[in-house]
């Protein structure tokens, strides 16, 4: 019982916790507004992870430098596969309505292609650095400094995010064109620009999610799928579409995960994720605060 | 002789291997409203969607205020100053009345008065003020209407495309959207109407276009239509 009240066990779900609700912001972001499954969300991640690992290592760039620069290169790969790929088949609405299905297997080949370039490039050897691992104690919480850092980061990001969707009027017109698409085009919401913005934005939390991820565990060109996993599941307890749930779910789903392991053991963790995904679907499948927090 | 404000020419459109539209031409007047009456399919919809940015017509030209805008960006359209309240309305459900009025004026050229616009349109419309923190999915398709019509005068459009108004709504609620068109045009506002109640839609019409199967079938002014044979018996009945 001791160990459930601790602030220690609070701090390790809202550090996952802030995590999950950022590798999803991403992903939920970019189904929302392009109605595109990203399966290759997560190799984002991977990509944002190696790019700290790199910079430390061959330049000695710390990684709350190299948020910034995995941020940019994951944007610059966003506005590639928009424009390389996207952009035509969105604007033609008869393949615009496949759009959804061919994205998926379309994102399943660059998933399978950036694991294996990066296989290739770094080979399959696990990397990892240290970076700010001195224990800090407060108020009898013992934790490192990069884990403070990334749950500093990861809630940053999302609720920074969740305030510019508020109060931007960009953030309006993103909002519009999740909740209908052709209404936002009629008032006059650029549409080409939205989805560009987007897609860029989203891969670029991605990146910045995989930095984070870096500070603390074992990069390898495979660690992807398990945040895409995450991230589907967080958005789909959060509803599909619906950023601020989305954040919320995050959160949530750390608290479960850390607290139901807490309480069983971490051979459950598999468990816990999938159980409270199948129940929400069996339950509410449209997402548990759908209504609560629709904006 | 004045220039048309809207001019359509040679329209095409198809969705697929179906063509819907076959070489439609017509122009709108300013200050008019102008109709277009015909049965479901016609292409009066299609025409509106054309004009508005949202379907890319397969050939023909249409030109607003003497610029050809055929291949401009919907929101280059809204910007340009003609604005679409579309067929089913298309309000933001989950936003409030307020907040889809203040998305009615995310046009650039919109954005610096969208406070006066927004008192303008309280003015006109003084049921969206008292609803202005509902939930737009929550309210009558009349109210609905209402807001759909606020959120396009929020872009300060010089021409307003209706596509059927008064669809699905209560007689009391038809004869307010047709007073509203009346009062718009009195203010200096130029209308085209899609509309399938023919009647009360010729009435007010300064010019009208009958449309069948994609071709514009007839035109002339509303009276003329309202007098035609073959209007009276299709359409209204007689």
């Amino acid at each position: 019982m001791d160990t459930l009240l601790s602030g220690q066990l609070l701090f390790a779900a809202l550090v996952s916790g802030s995590l999950y609700a950022l590798v999803a912001l991403g992903l939920n972001l970019v189904y929302g507004t392009l109605r595109l499954l990203n399966i290759a969300h997560g190799d984002l991640v991977m990509i944002g992870a190696y790019t700290a690992f790199w910079m430390i290592s061959l330049f000695a760039i710390p990684p709350i430098l190299s948020l910034f620069i995995a941020a940019a290169l994951c944007a610059l790969l966003g506005w590639a596969v928009y424009a390389g790929l996207f952009r035509r088949m969105l604007a033609k609405p008869e393949l615009a309505k496949r759009v959804e299905a061919n994205s998926l297997i379309l994102f399943y080949g660059i998933s399978v292609i950036l694991q294996n370039l990066a296989a290739l490039a770094f080979t399959s050897t696990s990397r990892g650095y240290q970076y700010l691992d001195t224990v800090i104690t407060w108020q009898g919480i013992s934790m490192t400094g990069n884990r403070l850092l990334s749950l500093g980061v990861a809630a940053s990001v999302c609720f920074g995010a969740l305030l510019f969707l508020r109060f931007h009027l960009f953030g309006w017109g993103l909002r519009a064109v999740i909740q209908r698409r052709e209404a936002a085009q009629v008032v006059g919401v650029n549409l080409n620009r939205v989805q560009l913005l987007t897609i860029c934005g989203g891969f670029a939390v991605a990146g910045v999610a995989g930095v984070l991820v870096s500070m603390t565990e074992q990069i390898t060109p495979f660690m992807g799928f398990p945040f895409t996993i995450v991230a589907f599941v967080v958005i789909i307890i959060g509803g599909l579409g619906n950023i601020g749930a989305g954040v919320l779910a995050g959160f949530c789903l750390g608290l479960v995960e850390t607290y139901g392991i807490a309480l069983t053991s971490p051979g459950y963790r598999s468990i816990l994720i999938y159980g409270l995904f199948v129940g929400v679907l069996l339950v509410r499948p449209e997402g548990i605060f759908t209504k609560a927090v629709r904006s | 002789m004045t220039t048309p404000m809207l001019s359509v020419s040679g329209l095409r459109a198809a969705y697929g291997p179906v063509q819907v539209l076959f070489d439609v031409d017509f122009d709108v007047e300013p200050g008019s409203v102008t109709t277009l009456i015909g049965a479901n399919g016609a292409g009066k919809t299609t025409i509106m969607k054309s004009i508005a940015g949202l379907v890319a017509p397969a050939a023909g030209e249409i030109s607003f205020e003497g610029r050809d805008i055929t291949q401009a960006a919907s929101h280059d359209r809204v910007d340009a100053g003609l604005c679409l309240i579309p067929e089913g309305r298309l309000v933001f459900p989950g936003m409030t009345v307020e907040q889809n009025l203040r998305l009615g004026a995310i046009a650039p050229a919109a954005r610096a008065g969208h406070s006066e616009m927004l008192a303008e349109v309280f003015r006109r419309f003084p049921r969206l003020e008292e609803r202005r923190g509902q939930q737009a999915g929550l309210m009558s398709g009349g109210e609905q209407q209402m807001l759909a019509l606020g959120r396009g005068l929020m872009a300060r459009p010089r021409l307003i495309l209706m596509d059927e108004p008064t669809l699905g709504l209560a007689p009391v609620m038809v004869k307010q959207v047709f007073e509203t068109i009346e009062e718009l045009r009195a203010t200096g506002f130029t209308i085209l109407l899609a509309e399938q109640n023919a009647k009360v839609a010729l009435e007010l019409a300064d010019r009208a276009y009958l449309l069948e199967n994609g071709r514009v079938a007839l035109s002339g002014s509303g009276a003329e239509l309202l007098d035609s044979p073959d209007v009276r018996r299709a359409y209204l009945g007689m």
